[in-house]
C-alpha cells in the first residue's frame, strides 16, 4: 500500500518536474519573479464579461498567463460594480501579485485599486480609468479605431456624400469616437449628417435595424453610414438589405467577430469596412504590461494598442472566414507589438 | 330636532341613463334601530354606497345632526361617525393580519407616529373585543378563523369609532343563531347608547328581533314607513313589491324511486354515519347551522371531497366523482353558495355565465354557436324571470337577486339527475327567492333536488322533506307537513329527538 | 337580438372616450408624422411598421395569452432569445436543415411553457416568481453550450472545433423574403405569421369554447372549477401558448438576425408587455384582448417610426412609449371604472 501510494508520488513529482522543466526553458532568462512563475499568482477582475469580445479577451489573457507560466484567477463580477470591488479585496486577500482590473467604473473601483497598491500589488487596469498615477491604463485607441475607419470612408467616398450615424452618447468607449467623428466633420464640410439615432435596446442588431429602417425612408439621398459597433453596423446591414439599398450605400464600423466577417463577406455586402483591435491581443497585452511592472520595469502611464483596418476586399482576397483565419492571414491584427521586453515569452501561434 | 340624527332630503344618483336613487327623503332617529327593506335593485346598496362616502350623490342633502354631510370618500364618512359594516364579510378585514391589528385598523391608518405599541394596540383590541361578547385571541391572524368571527371582528372594528351612524349591511347573511344572537345584544347596547342604526337585511326574523320601525324602499324612492307597534311586516314587503306576499301552499307529490343513496356515509372519521335516499321530483332541503356539515356533504355530492366511510350510488350505479368535471357528468350539478367569490364570473355577459359549464353542448369543434347560446339564455331569461334589457347584458350591471337567477340558470338550463343548490336565496330579495324556489319546484320532476338552506322559513318554503344536520351528521328528517318546528329547531341546535322530551 | 337598439341606446361623452379615445389618438399620431415627413405616409412605410413590431406583436400574442387566465410569463424575452441561440446552434453547430431547426425551437418553447405552467398549478408557486426564474435559467442556459459566444458560420467552438454549418437559405428567406402585394417585395413573412398568428390566436380567445373558458378562469378561478372547467390544464395550456410563440418570435429574430446573438431578450419582453397592456384600453375592453394587443403593438411602432424619422435620440422614444403606456393604463383603470360599475 505504501509502495504503490509511494510510487504515486513519485510519478505525480516526475510529471511536476516535467512541465516545470517545459516552462523553466523559456524561464531560464526570464527576471524576478518569473524565475519561479508558478509561484506568481495574478488575478482579472472582470466588471463585463458577456459578448464576443469579452470572451476573446478573456482567452488572450489565458494564453499570455499560461505562456509565462503564472497561476490566473478570474474573478467575474458581471456589471455589478460594488462585487468588483469586493473582488478587488478578495484578490488582495488571496495574496496575489497582480491584478488586471478589466472594465468598471471609476468611483467604485479607484479606492479599490488603491488598497491593492497598498498591499504591494501590481495593478494594471483595461478601459476604466481609476485615476491613479501608480496603475497604467492599457487601452486600445478608439479614436485610431474611428479614424481608420473613416479615413477609408473617405477614400472610397471621396469627401463630399450624406451619411447617417449610429451613436448612443453616454458609452465611453462610444463618446471618444463620437470625437474623431466630430473631429472628422469638421475637417470635410462636404460630410453632411442627415440622421443621427441609436440604441442599446437587445438584441441591439434587431432594434437598431428597426431604426435605420426609418431613417433610410426619410432620408433616401444617405450613401454612407457611419456605425461605430459592430452591432450597430450589423443592424444597419440588416436595415439596407430590406431596403434595398446594397448598391448604394457603404457601411464603416469599428470592431470585429466571426459574424461579422461573415457579414461583411456576403455578395454584395454594404458593410465595406470596419477597423479593429484583436480582443486577445488586448487580453494579451494586459497580462505582459502587469509582468513587466512584477519585473520592475517601467511601462508608462498608458499602453496603448493600434487597431487594424478590415475592408471588404482584403477579407476576400484572403478568404478570410472566421477569427482564426484573420489572425493567421493578417499578422497585424494577430498580435500587437506593445509591451514585448526581450524576455518575454509569447503564446505559441 | 335633536332626536333625528340623520335627515336625508331628496337624495338623487345615477349610474349613466340609469337613475338608481330618484328623490329619498328619510329621518334616522337616534337611539332607534331601522330597518330597510327593498327589493334587489330597489337601491338599497346605493344609498347605503352613498352614506359611507363610495358614491356622491348627484343632488339633494344629508344633515348629521343638523350639519351638512356629504362624505367623498370613506374615510371621510368614518371620520364623521358614519361607520358601514358591508356584507361581504372580506371587505372588513385584513386576513393576514392579526386581530388586534384589525380592531386598530382605521387608527393605525389615520393615526400619527411611525411606530406600533403592539401592548398598547393589543389592549385596547382586547377592550373592544370584550365590548362586544367577541371570544378570540386578539394574537390569532384573521385567517385563520371562520367567517363568523371574521364578521364579529368587522363590527367591533365599526365599534371602535364610536359611531353616530351604524350601518349594518346584512350583517348575519353567514352567523350562526348564537352569532346572531350576539350582534343583536350589541345593537341593543348601542340603541341604549343612543347610536342610530341602519339595518338592511333580508331576514324576516332579524327585523322582527331587532328593528323599531322599517322603511321600505323601491324603485329608488322611499315606499313606506312603518313605526307603530307592533311592526307591520306584512305591510312593509307589500310597500317594498308594491303588492302583497302570497303565502306559499306547497303541494307535495309522490315521492319517485330513488336517485341518488348515500350509504352509511361519514363526513369526518369521527361523525356518526348516516343514509339519505334522494328520490326522483323530490325537493329535500338540508338545514343546519354554520359548521353543521351541508357543505362538506355538498362537496361530497360534487366530487370536491371523499366521504371518510361509506359509498353512493347513482341509479343504482356506485358513484364517487374524482372531481367537478366528473360529477357533472354523471347529471351531479351544484349551485355554489357566495355566488360573488364562486359562481359570477364578472366582465362575461347574461349568456356566457349560463353556458359556462357546458360550453362543450354549443360548440362544433371548439367553435361556439352563438345561436345555440342565445337559445339556451332566452328559455332561462323567460323561465327565471332574469329582468335584464338584453341577454348580452354584463352581469356585473344585475341587481344581486337577478345575478343569483342567473347563477341557477346555469345548471338548471341542462337537464340533471341530482341538483344541489348550495344557500340559493342567500342576498336576494323575497320575489326573487319565491320566483326561484317556484321554478325549482316545477321543474323537479326527473331529478333530484337538493336544497341546502340555514333559515327554517326558506326550508319550509321549498322543501318536500326537511333534513336537519348537525355535527356532520344527520339528526332528523320531516316531511314538510304540519311540521313541528320546535323539535326542527332543537335538531338544529343538535339535540337529538330522542332527548327532547328530557328537557 | 330584439333587444339591442335599446341597448345600444346611447353612449354618453366620457363612455365614448373610453371605447374610441385610443383609436382616435392613434389616427392624430398618424396625421401627425404624416405631416412632418413626406417618407412617413407610404405603403412601404407602413409595411415597415408591422415590420418592426412583428416580433413583440408576436410574443405579445403569448403575454394576452397567459393574461387572460389572470397569469404572467416574464420568461417570454429570454424564450424568444433562446430560440434564436437554439435554431443558430441547430443549424451553424449541428448542420441541420431549416425544418428541424424551427421544429426543436417550437418544441423548446412549449418544453418552457409546460415546465412554467406546472411549476405555478402544481408546485403553486406564484406566476411572477416562477416565470421570473425561467426568465434566468434561460439567460443562463442558453449561453453554455457556446461558452457564451454567438454563433455564427466558422466560429470557433470550446472545443477549438471550427463550426461548418451555415443558415440555410430557406431559414433565412423567414427573416428576409418579402411577398408581392401590388408593389414588388412588399410584404416580409414576418408581417405575414404576425397576421395569421393574430388571427388564429383571436379566433381561438374569441370563437372557441376554450377561449372562453380561458376568460372565465381569468375573470374567477374558482367558479370556473366549480362549473367543471379543469384549470389547471386550461392554465398550463396558455404558458405553452405563450413559450410556442415566443420561440417563434425568437425563430424569426434569428432569419433577420443571420446569427446567434447573445441577448438577455428583457427590452423584447417590455415592449412585449407594454403592448398587450395598452391593448386593454383599444375599444375600452378593460381586459386581455387580442386585436388590442395587435393595435398596441402598432402604436408603439408608429410612435418609434414616426419619433426615429424626426431624429428623435433613444431616449425619448422610451420617454414616449412610458408615456403612452401609462395613458393606455389611465383609460383603462381609471376612467372605465367610473362610467359603468354600481
Amino acid at each position: 500500500m505504501t509502495l504503490t501510494r509511494r510510487l504515486m508520488l513519485k510519478l505525480a513529482g516526475s510529471a511536476l518536474a516535467l512541465s516545470a522543466g517545459a516552462t523553466a526553458a523559456f524561464a531560464g532568462d526570464m527576471p524576478a519573479p518569473f524565475d519561479n512563475a508558478g509561484d506568481v499568482k495574478i488575478a482579472l477582475v472582470r466588471y463585463l464579461s458577456t459578448g464576443d469580445f469579452f470572451q476573446a479577451y478573456l482567452s488572450g489573457v489565458e494564453t499570455q498567463a499560461a505562456a509565462l507560466g503564472v497561476d490566473l484567477r478570474v474573478f467575474d463580477s458581471r456589471q455589478d460594480a460594488a462585487l468588483q470591488a469586493d473582488m478587488v479585496d478578495q484578490a488582495i486577500a488571496l495574496g496575489v501579485d497582480g491584478i488586471i482590473i478589466q472594465h468598471g467604473l471609476t468611483e467604485s473601483m479607484q479606492d479599490a485599486a488603491q488598497r491593492a497598491i497598498d498591499a504591494g500589488i501590481k495593478v494594471v487596469a483595461f478601459d476604466v480609468n481609476v485615476e491613479n498615477a501608480a496603475i497604467p491604463q492599457v487601452e486600445q485607441s478608439d479614436r485610431d479605431l474611428a479614424r481608420l475607419a473613416l479615413e477609408q470612408a473617405l477614400v472610397d467616398n471621396g469627401n463630399e456624400f450624406v451619411a447617417g450615424y449610429v451613436y448612443v452618447a453616454g458609452i465611453a468607449p462610444l463618446d471618444r469616437r463620437d470625437e474623431t467623428w466630430v473631429g472628422v466633420k469638421a475637417a470635410n464640410p462636404g460630410i453632411n449628417e442627415v440622421a443621427m439615432f441609436g440604441t442599446l435596446d437587445n438584441p441591439i442588431a434587431n432594434s437598431v435595424a428597426n431604426q435605420a429602417r426609418s431613417v433610410l425612408q426619410a432620408n433616401p439621398n444617405i450613401t454612407v453610414m457611419f456605425a461605430p459597433y459592430d452591432e450597430f453596423a450589423k443592424g444597419v446591414k440588416i436595415a439596407v438589405d430590406e431596403a434595398g439599398l446594397t448598391d448604394q450605400i457603404k457601411i464603416y464600423s469599428a470592431d470585429v467577430s466571426t459574424a461579422d466577417i461573415s457579414a461583411m463577406r456576403e455578395p454584395g455586402s454594404a458593410w465595406a469596412a470596419t477597423a479593429a483591435t484583436n480582443p486577445a491581443v488586448v487580453g494579451e497585452v494586459s497580462v505582459r504590461t502587469l509582468a513587466m511592472l512584477l519585473a520592475g520595469e517601467d511601462v508608462g502611464a498608458s499602453v496603448i494598442i493600434p487597431p487594424t483596418l478590415i475592408t471588404q476586399d482584403m477579407l476576400n482576397d484572403n478568404d478570410i472566414k472566421n477569427m482564426a483565419d484573420l489572425s493567421a492571414k493578417l499578422p497585424q491584427f494577430a498580435h500587437a507589438d506593445v509591451s514585448v521586453p526581450e524576455w518575454m515569452p509569447l503564446p505559441a501561434r | 330636532m335633536q332626536n333625528t340624527a340623520v335627515k336625508i332630503q331628496g337624495l338623487t344618483k345615477a349610474f349613466g341613463a340609469n337613475n338608481v336613487l330618484r328623490g329619498i327623503d328619510l329621518e334616522l332617529p337616534k337611539g332607534q334601530v331601522t330597518a330597510l327593506m327593498g327589493a334587489n335593485g330597489a337601491g338599497k346598496s346605493t344609498l347605503v354606497k352613498v352614506l359611507c362616502g363610495v358614491h356622491v350623490a348627484n343632488a339633494g342633502s344629508v344633515g348629521l345632526y343638523g350639519a351638512h354631510y356629504m362624505p367623498s370618500s370613506p374615510a371621510e364618512a368614518i371620520s364623521a361617525g358614519v361607520v358601514t359594516v358591508h356584507q361581504s364579510i372580506n371587505d372588513g378585514v385584513v386576513p393576514d393580519l392579526d386581530v388586534a391589528s384589525n380592531l386598530m385598523l382605521d387608527e393605525l391608518a389615520g393615526g400619527a407616529g411611525f411606530f406600533m405599541n403592539t401592548r398598547k394596540i393589543r389592549a385596547k383590541a382586547r377592550e373592544l373585543a370584550e365590548a362586544i361578547g367577541l371570544d378570540v385571541d386578539v394574537r390569532h391572524e384573521v385567517s385563520e378563523l371562520g367567517l363568523a368571527d371574521r364578521q364579529l371582528v368587522a363590527i367591533a372594528r365599526a365599534m371602535a369609532h364610536k359611531p353616530k351612524l351604524l350601518i349594518l349591511d346584512e350583517p348575519t347573511s353567514s352567523l350562526s343563531a348564537k352569532e346572531a344572537g350576539r350582534l343583536f345584544e350589541l345593537i341593543d347596547r348601542l340603541r341604549a347608547q343612543g347610536v342610530a342604526i341602519l339595518y338592511i337585511s333580508h331576514r324576516s326574523s332579524d327585523i322582527k328581533r331587532i328593528a323599531d320601525r322599517i322603511v321600505s324602499m323601491r324603485d329608488g324612492k322611499i315606499s313606506g314607513v312603518f313605526d307603530d307597534k307592533p311592526l307591520d311586516y306584512e305591510g312593509a314587503v307589500k310597500a317594498m313589491l308594491g303588492r302583497a306576499m302570497s303565502e306559499v301552499s306547497l303541494d307535495i307529490p309522490q315521492a319517485g324511486a330513488p336517485v341518488l343513496r348515500l350509504e352509511n356515509m361519514a363526513l369526518q372519521p369521527d361523525s356518526k354515519p348516516f343514509s339519505l335516499d334522494l328520490r326522483d321530483g323530490e325537493v329535500v332541503a338540508i338545514t343546519g347551522l354554520v359548521g353543521s356539515g351541508k357543505s362538506e356533504l355538498a362537496d361530497v355530492l360534487y366530487g370536491q371531497a371523499r366521504p371518510a366511510a361509506g359509498q353512493m350510488k347513482l341509479k343504482g350505479e356506485v358513484y364517487a366523482p374524482r372531481n367537478q368535471a366528473a360529477a357533472i357528468k354523471a347529471g351531479v350539478f351544484r349551485t355554489p353558495k357566495d355566488r360573488a367569490t364562486n359562481a359570477v364570473i364578472q366582465g362575461f355577459d347574461i349568456t356566457k355565465n349560463i353556458t359556462l359549464p357546458f360550453t362543450e353542448r354549443h360548440a362544433v369543434g371548439g367553435f361556439i354557436k352563438h345561436m345555440s347560446e342565445r337559445k339556451t339564455t332566452r328559455r332561462m331569461v323567460s323561465d327565471l324571470g332574469i329582468i335584464c334589457q338584453h341577454q348580452s347584458d354584463d352581469i356585473g350591471s344585475l341587481s344581486g337577486g337577478n345575478q343569483q337567477k342567473v347563477m341557477v340558470g346555469r345548471w338548471m338550463a341542462e337537464a340533471s339527475n341530482v341538483l344541489v343548490l348550495d344557500e340559493p336565496f342567500q342576498g336576494v330579495d323575497i320575489q326573487a327567492r319565491r320566483d326561484i324556489g317556484a321554478k325549482i319546484r316545477e321543474t323537479a320532476k326527473g331529478r333530484a333536488t337538493v336544497v341546502m338552506v340555514a333559515e327554517m322559513d326558506e326550508a319550509v318554503e321549498i322543501a318536500d322533506r326537511i333534513v336537519v344536520m348537525a355535527e356532520h351528521t344527520i339528526k332528523g328528517e320531516h316531511r314538510n307537513e304540519n311540521i313541528d318546528l320546535n323539535a326542527v329547531l332543537a335538531q338544529v341546535a343538535g339535540v337529538e329527538s330522542g332527548q327532547l322530551n328530557a328537557r | 337580438m330584439q333587444g339591442n337598439e335599446t341597448k345600444k341606446a346611447r353612449l354618453t361623452p366620457m363612455e365614448l372616450v373610453i371605447k374610441y379615445g385610443f383609436l382616435v389618438l392613434m389616427a392624430g399620431l398618424l396625421l401627425f408624422f404624416s405631416l412632418s415627413s413626406e417618407f412617413f405616409a407610404t405603403p412601404r412605410s407602413a409595411v415597415f411598421i408591422f415590420q418592426s413590431v412583428s416580433i413583440t406583436g408576436i410574443l405579445a400574442l403569448g403575454v394576452t395569452a397567459t393574461l387572460v387566465v389572470d397569469g404572467f410569463d416574464l420568461s417570454i424575452g429570454s424564450t424568444a432569445t433562446s430560440a434564436l441561440m437554439l435554431s443558430s446552434y441547430v443549424m451553424v453547430v449541428w448542420e441541420m436543415s431549416a425544418m428541424w431547426a424551427v421544429v426543436f425551437c417550437l418544441i423548446m418553447g412549449a418544453l418552457v411553457g409546460l415546465v412554467n405552467g406546472l411549476l405555478i398549478v402544481k408546485m403553486k408557486v406564484p406566476d411572477l416568481l416562477a416565470t421570473l426564474g425561467m426568465m434566468f435559467l434561460l439567460v443562463g442556459l442558453q449561453r453554455i453550450p457556446t461558452e457564451g459566444r454567438s454563433i455564427s458560420t466558422g466560429m470557433v467552438m470550446p472545443d477549438g472545433r471550427v463550426t461548418e454549418g451555415v443558415f440555410s437559405p430557406s431559414f433565412l428567406y423567414l427573416g428576409r423574403h418579402k411577398f408581392d402585394f401590388f408593389i414588388e417585395n412588399l410584404i416580409p413573412v414576418s408581417v405575414v405569421v404576425l397576421l395569421v398568428l393574430g388571427v388564429i390566436v383571436w379566433g381561438f380567445m374569441e370563437l372557441t369554447r376554450h377561449g372562453r373558458l380561458m376568460y372565465a378562469i381569468g375573470s374567477n378561478a374558482r367558479a370556473a372549477e366549480l362549473a367543471g372547467t379543469n384549470v389547471n390544464r386550461y392554465k398550463v395550456l396558455a404558458y405553452m401558448i405563450s413559450g410556442v410563440l415566443a420561440s417563434v418570435g425568437g425563430i424569426l429574430l434569428a432569419a433577420r438576425l443571420g446569427r446567434g446573438d447573445i441577448a438577455s431578450g428583457n427590452n423584447l419582453l417590455l415592449d412585449s408587455v407594454a403592448a398587450a397592456l395598452i391593448g386593454f384600453a383599444v375599444l375600452g375592453a378593460a381586459k386581455p384582448n387580442v386585436f388590442g394587443t395587435i393595435i398596441g403593438a402598432l402604436f408603439i411602432g408608429i410612435l418609434l417610426q414616426g419619433l426615429t424619422m424626426m431624429n428623435a435620440p433613444y431616449y425619448t422614444q422610451d420617454f414616449v412609449k412610458g408615456a403612452v403606456l401609462v395613458v393606455a393604463l389611465v383609460f383603462t383603470f381609471a376612467l372605465s371604472k367610473r362610467g359603468g360599475a354600481h
